[in-house]
This record gives C-alpha cells, structure tokens and sequence, in this order.
C-alpha cells in the first residue's frame, strides 16, 4: 500500500468517525474494504497528525485504549475536516460504471432512483463519464414482476425458452437477480425439481404471480462460469465452420479454435443435443462439417422436415 | 514504513488547508512536523515528492503569492472548495443503489475504487440500507488482459499504442463499453485519422503508453454516444409474415402480433418485424420446422436455401 492510498482513505477516515461517534472497529474496516489491523495502523498515523506547529493541543485525539478494550473509535479534535474530499477520477468512474450496471439490472419502479443517483454522483465528480455498460437482461417489466416477487416472497410461473429453444412454462420460488458476462439471470428454486435453477432474463415472458409463497430456503449456491459448465454427460464436438462465421466462437462456450486458410475448427462439450441442433440450424451454410457427424442428425432432420412444410406450403 | 510519510503528508494537507493566506517553503518547514531535522537539500526534495503525492490522489495544491509587489515569491495552499466534496444529497432509494454498487466489481481494482468511493460517502453522511435491493447481485467482470492498462489509459487520458488483429494501432482512449460481458474500447485513432471501435478480447499485445496523461481532449458525451450506437443491433425496418407452430418459438410470436390469415393446422401467424441488415434468416432457421416464413419471397427464398445447407450435411 502506498502513501497515498492511506492518505486518502484517512482524509475520508477523519470526517466519517466523526459523523459516527463510537463507531465499531469490524464495521467500520468494512467499510472502508480494509481489515482491522489496517485499520488500528490508519488509527496510529492519525494518533500524530493536527495543526500545524504540533502543540499538545492541536493533535486530533483518539481513545486508542478504548478501541482496544471495547472496539469502538472515538476521534475528536479534528473540526477542520468535517468532510471528505472529492472523487478521484478513478473512484468517480468506478462506481459510476458499477452505477451502470446496477440500472441494467433493477426494474422501472427502481430504474429513476438510479438515474437520479448517476446524475448526482456525476455532478459531485464533476464530469460526466462515458464508459457504459449494458447488459442483455430482458424486459424492466419482467425484472420490476420478479423483483416485486421476490421481496413478497411469493412463487412466479412464467414463459420460458432454453438455449435450445425448447419451450417450458415453470413455477419457481424466486430468490436472486444476478447479472454474469453480460446477461442477467434469475436464480430461483425450483419445487419440482427440488433444485435450484438459473433462467436466462432475456428469455422469460409472461409472468404470473401463484399464490404460493416462498418455502424456507437456504443460501442458493455461488453463481459462477461452473454453473453453466457443470454438466454430467456432456459431449465433445468438433465443428468445421467457415472463416466468416467464426465470429459464433465469440457467443459459445468454445474450448479450443483452430484457424485454416478456409475453414476455422471450434472444439466444444455439449450437454444438451437440443442446443446443438439450433446453433447448426442457425449456421446454415456456415457449417461444413462436424464430427461426430452422427451428431448432425436431429438438425438435418428438422431442416428437412422444415423444408418439407415450405413445399407443402 | 510509510507511517512517517503519511502522517507527514496528512500534517501538510492540513497545514495547507487551514492557511488562509499562500504560505512559503520556509514557513512549512518549520511548522509541519515531519520537516524538522531534514537538511536543505533532503527538504527541497521530500517537499517536491510530497505535493507529487497529493497531486496523485487529486488534491490541488495552489501556487501563489500574497503580495503583488512580490509576485515572484511562491507560497501554497490548498482552497477548501476545491478540496472537498460538494454538498449532495441522495433519497434512500438512490443511496440504497450506490450501496449496491459498491459490490458490483468482480476485478479488484476498480472494486477497491468503487468502495473508497462509497466511503466518501458514507464519510459524508450517506448511510445505504442493505435490505433494499437485496433480491439484486449485479456483477461486472473484465477477463480481458488488457482491461487494466486500457482502462488506466482512460482514466488518466493517455494516449497507448497496442497490436490490434496483427497491426499497431496509435489511439486516444475516449471511452469503454461492456456489452453482453464484453469490453469495448471506443478511441481515436491517430493513424486512420477518425473514431475507431476495439473489441479488447482481440488486443493481442502489451499496452503501451505513448504520451502524457491529460494530453488530449475528449469529445461531448452526445458524439460518443453516436458512436456507441454503431455497436446497437440496427433499428428494425421490414416486418415478416411467419407461421409459428402452437406452444412454440414464445420471443418470436411475443415480438410480433396474431395475424388472421391461414397457416398450416398446428401453425398459428404473426407479423414479426425484423432488421434488414441483421441476422433474422438464422434467427428463423433456428427454429426449423416451428417457424415458418409465408412472406415476403426474398426472405423466404433466404430461409429455404439455408436449410438446405443444412438438410445436405453429412450426418453419417
């Protein structure tokens, strides 16, 4: 840690133990998202630090004894730094942009809070910020129905389409709305199933409140990449597609890319035939082999059996 | 350690702040504490590195003189308007979001800065409830190996040179952009004269500065927004006449309205409008024999010969 790190945060330190009397040491290292022994150490520097000439009187005072014995600071002595200082342009970009991401995800009761607070935070920084994020998180509408579900505790039933494009219509206790690489998720329980479950935002329409509410459940386990990955009976699959639609290595979860003059080869585990059934419908005459071929078979059938409703049509 | 230099610092800051008037060297040195004992020349230097320092964190120190018949002899001091935060007041449901925030990062960097942000606010008297929005985890990854230093350039408007798909491109970061859990780096590029869009996944080099931080200027917010919208899927601007299987294909009939007009028994019809320039025939195709296009002919005519590259893949 450097000098002005700390600096910094005891130039924030001092006003903020002064606005809380008696503040708890665990509380107060929180946050400031450092641990008590930085904390005890920010307090020594200070222990030294008042008016210029140094006289007796003139150092800010701090019961060191009491935050020993009982964990609380008591900081007095400092009336000249009653407030803290302004936003670095790192600080203000930072949770300016994580501002942004929260607006991705809230509904539209939620979402003009979070304006207002970007456009203060902004004129406190002092200049406007044009780092964005965006996030594929469906309709605010689906979002403000879960969140409100949520925070009633009551089960949802909605529309729901898998990457496969499969369809389904289930009924889950809702728990969490999660973004992750760019889309928003909601993780939920699902009775049925007895598990947990994570439904794609961008994919959910038509939700309904039931009028069950939301049994006693424990922490939903961490949302992470082994989430999506996790997967038993997954398949290896080597796809041959052309140069120009290599582009769909960027979209799925590819493990190895091999790149030709002609041809670019994807290698990829696959869990879910139905899924690879619509990435090979959806690549068309991108595609131009796979291995195993047999693999190809459930696609091939579709688009022949779709061709044959154009004829007949 | 650093202790004695951080309480030295903290006791200059003060001193600066409190004067009312410039204060020279001479006076500094004899008044903050972590002077005393330095020679001359050990004092020029600590004192030179130490206004480094604060300049660093963003704290502006001021030079001047009191006298105008003396305007040569430099003093400095920090103003308090100029220091500390403006005065900003936020309602619960706003400080409950910067709270939320406050945890969004995944890239510890910008986690630390997002939360020292945060205890400047709470320094200030914002105090979030971390019950409201709490059915809420946004997160905001970067994987990218050249999220940091790109994101450094900026911040601290520097200009950097990196190899971009085998060539050397010379830019002025202006802005980033994450779009799906992808960074974006929008700048302008010294060569090629004009605004250029960088997909960071595909910077195949080490980032290298090129000039000084501050060095150019951004343009208004409203021109880069114009060019963030080069990376927004186009507008739509034709509309499609599909027949969509019963309990099938829920996004596509949800964007589109029912239409009554015959389709095949199973099949039901929507207008589904779609953008010229997009990827709506893989759109349709995906769903095979679910979606079928019964207009206009060309996007039909697009369909089918899609299919039938896939109905004449080998499958075994």
């Amino acid at each position: 840690m450097t000098s002005a790190d700390q600096v910094s945060r005891l130039l924030a330190l001092v006003p903020y133990l002064q606005l809380h009397p008696d503040a708890d040491l665990d509380r107060t290292s929180a946050d400031f998202g450092i641990t008590t022994t930085q904390l005890i150490a920010d307090l020594r520097v200070l222990w030294y630090c008042g008016l210029p000439e140094g006289m007796p009187g003139d150092l800010i005072e701090i019961d060191m004894d009491a935050v020993a014995e009982t964990g609380r600071i008591r900081l007095s002595n400092a009336d000249y730094l009653r407030r803290p200082m302004r936003f670095t342009p790192d600080e203000a970009l930072s949770l300016v942009v994580a501002l942004r991401a929260v607006a991705e995800l809230v509904g539209e009761d939620a979402a003009e809070a979070v304006r207002n607070a970007l456009a203060k935070l902004e004129t406190a920084a002092g200049t406007p910020t044009a780092t964005t994020v965006a996030v594929s998180g469906g309709a605010p509408g689906v979002r403000e129905q879960l969140a409100a579900a949520i925070s009633d505790g009551r089960q949802v039933t909605f529309d729901y389409t898998d990457a496969a494009l499969e369809p389904s219509r289930p009924t889950v206790a809702p728990v969490r709305l999660i973004t992750s690489d760019g889309f928003g998720y909601l993780q939920a329980w699902s009775p049925q199933r007895a598990d947990w479950r994570t439904y794609r935002l961008d994919r959910i329409a038509e939700v309904h409140l039931t009028e069950h509410a939301v049994p006693e459940l424990g922490e939903p386990p961490e949302f992470g990449p082994s989430w999506l990955e996790s997967s038993t009976d997954a398949v290896a699959v080597t796809l041959t597609v052309t140069p120009q639609s290599a582009w769909i290595a960027e979209y799925i979860p590819v493990q190895q890319l091999r790149r030709s003059e002609t041809a670019v080869e994807l290698d990829l585990l696959v869990a879910d035939p139905a899924w690879l059934r619509a990435l090979v419908l959806r690549l068309g005459p991108g595609l131009l082999a796979a291995e195993p071929a047999q693999l190809l078979a459930s696609a091939v059938d579709a688009a022949t059996e779709a061709l044959a409703g154009y004829r007949a049509g | 350690m650093t202790q004695q230099k951080s309480e030295r610092i903290m006791n200059l800051t003060i001193c600066l702040l409190m004067a009312r008037r410039f204060v020279d060297k001479a006076r500094i040195r004899e008044v903050v504490e972590g002077y005393h004992g330095l020679g001359d020349a050990a004092f020029e230097r600590t004192f030179e590195r130490d206004k480094d320092e604060l300049r660093l964190m963003g704290v502006a120190v001021e030079t001047g003189s009191n006298d105008v018949l003396f305007p040569d002899e430099v003093g400095y001091r920090i103003r308090r308007e100029a220091f500390e935060l403006p005065a900003i007041e936020f309602t619960a449901a706003e400080t409950a979001a910067l709270g939320l925030a406050a945890s969004v990062w995944e890239s510890a960097t910008q986690a630390g800065q997002a939360v020292s942000a945060l205890a400047k606010l709470r320094a200030a008297g914002i105090d979030p409830d971390p019950t409201r929005l709490a059915g809420l985890a946004p997160r905001l990854g970067a994987h990218e190996s050249a999220f940091a230093s790109i994101w450094e350039a900026h911040t601290d408007r520097v200009p950097i040179s990196f190899r971009y798909r085998g060539e050397i491109r010379r830019v002025e970061p202006w802005a980033m952009n994450c779009r799906r859990g992808s960074w974006y780096l929008l700048a302008h590029d010294r060569d090629r004269a004009g605004a250029r869009i960088f997909k960071l996944a595909r910077i195949d080099s080490a980032v290298t500065r090129i000039g000084k931080p501050g060095s150019y200027a951004l343009p208004s917010s409203a021109e880069i927004e114009a060019h963030w919208q080069r990376l927004e899927p186009a507008g739509v601007d034709d509309s499609a006449l599909l027949a969509i299987r019963d309990g099938r294909a829920a996004d596509l009939r949800q964007r589109g309205t029912a239409q009554a007009v015959d389709a095949p028994a199973g099949y039901s019809a929507y207008q589904v409008s779609f953008a010229r320039s997009g990827d709506f025939v893989a759109d349709v195709a995906a769903y095979g024999p679910d979606v079928i296009v019964l207009g206009p002919a060309d996007l039909r005519a697009a369909v089918i010969t899609h299919l039938e590259a896939v109905a004449g893949l080998t499958s075994r």
